[in-house]
């Protein structure tokens, strides 16, 4: 049977759920960015619905450097597509196994 | 501005480490560089004092005669030695075209870092910080501008990015007036000196927007041993557990960086 001063122990062993949460956030905005061209793109839902709606093959976006950069639409949204389900997938996966481990 | 594409250019890594009375920063860059080299297989070059004897084979080892020291307060241990005062000297020293500026307690466990060569610079800089048990401090001092990390720099060679090193350097030289024009206090600091260049440079503008997209992750206090499941790691100090995604750890437990489970976790994330 656990002592007292074990049982605390174990409790200050014990991990915030919340923070494990924010922390792998944190992971997951640097894997959400994406070189393209000589630029930096953060992908978002926004970003993805506004290139495949873009009426022209050439584009130009702001990236994350602030820099004007053309987008090839289909060349882009192929790349970023695949960038962006994979990065939620792995979020999707570790996020389930935080909620696995034993919180406070 | 220099472009990236040209394929021909020499690229590396470059760590300073001087050991110090109580801490081998050597041992700690030889375990930090066989992270960066699986990660980014890119050659290293470390700096070191002329009677430091690595383990880690390095690309080069440049061994300069530095008798530089600085203090500062680490972890309730009251004041201990550091000695990096000489980082403004990358530039020259490194032998390579591009460059990542690593400090030995930056663990390498993923190669996010490798995709921002692929974009036109002359430097990039490390702006935000994260602890892993809340937001760490962001400015020079209570009335002052933002901090910058200057634990991860990548430069080219380029004459902007010689510009900073160089105003690193001069700012080092005359700290005292610089720290006093940047309401800073406290010691020398590598971060305050790289920040304060970067402003001056840039026409006494932020340039947060320019510097490493996304933040660092720290852990600022003492480790008990870092574990890893289901590929993640599990941070425990006496107090606390911690669960993290297996990312780039910026360790300021220098114990922990020097311990056996350090060895073991670098071994075990093969």
């Amino acid at each position: 049977m656990n002592t007292p001063d074990q049982l605390v122990e174990q409790v200050k062993q014990a991990t915030d759920y919340q923070i494990n949460r924010i922390l792998l956030k944190e992971k997951i905005l640097e894997q959400l960015h994406m070189p393209y061209e000589n630029g930096m793109f953060k992908l978002t839902p926004a970003l993805l619905a506004f290139v495949s709606t873009w009426p022209t093959e050439i584009l130009y976006l702001e990236d994350v450097y602030e820099n004007p950069i053309e987008i090839n639409k289909q060349v882009f949204l192929v790349k970023a597509q695949q960038h962006y389900q994979a990065t939620m997938n792995f979020w999707h996966t570790e996020h389930a196994k935080l909620k696995q481990i034993r919180k406070v | 501005m220099q472009s990236s594409n040209k394929s021909e250019k020499s690229k590396g890594i470059i760590i300073f480490a001087f050991n110090t009375e109580k801490i081998d920063y050597v041992k700690i860059a030889d375990r930090a560089s066989i992270l960066a080299t699986r990660q980014l297989g890119l050659p290293i070059t470390l700096v070191t004092d002329v009677d430091s004897d690595p383990e880690f084979e390095y690309d080069q080892v440049i061994k300069v005669e530095n008798k530089g020291k600085n203090y500062r307060s680490y972890m309730d241990q009251g004041q201990i030695q550091w000695r990096n005062l000489d980082r403004y000297m990358a530039y020259e020293l490194s032998p390579y075209e591009e460059t990542i500026l690593l400090d030995a307690d930056y663990l390498m466990f993923d190669n996010s870092i490798g995709k921002l060569w692929q974009q036109d610079f002359d430097y990039r800089l490390m702006h935000t910080n994260r602890n892993i048990d809340g937001p760490a401090y962001s400015l020079m001092g209570e009335l002052t501008h933002e901090l910058i990390w200057a634990t991860v720099i990548l430069f080219r060679k380029t004459t902007k990015a010689k510009l900073l090193f160089d105003l690193v350097g001069r700012i080092q030289r005359n700290y005292n007036y610089y720290k006093k024009l940047y309401l800073c206090s406290g010691p020398y600091r590598n971060d305050y000196a790289f920040a304060m260049a970067d402003r001056i440079l840039n026409g006494y503008t932020s340039t947060a927007y320019a510097g490493i997209p996304w933040s660092m992750m720290t852990i600022d206090y003492e480790i008990n041993s870092i574990d890893i499941k289901d590929n993640m790691f599990v941070v425990r100090n006496k107090d606390k557990a911690v669960v993290i995604p297996k990312t780039n750890l910026h360790v300021m437990s220098k114990e922990y960086l020097l311990s056996d489970n350090c060895k073991q976790l670098i071994e075990n994330t093969k």
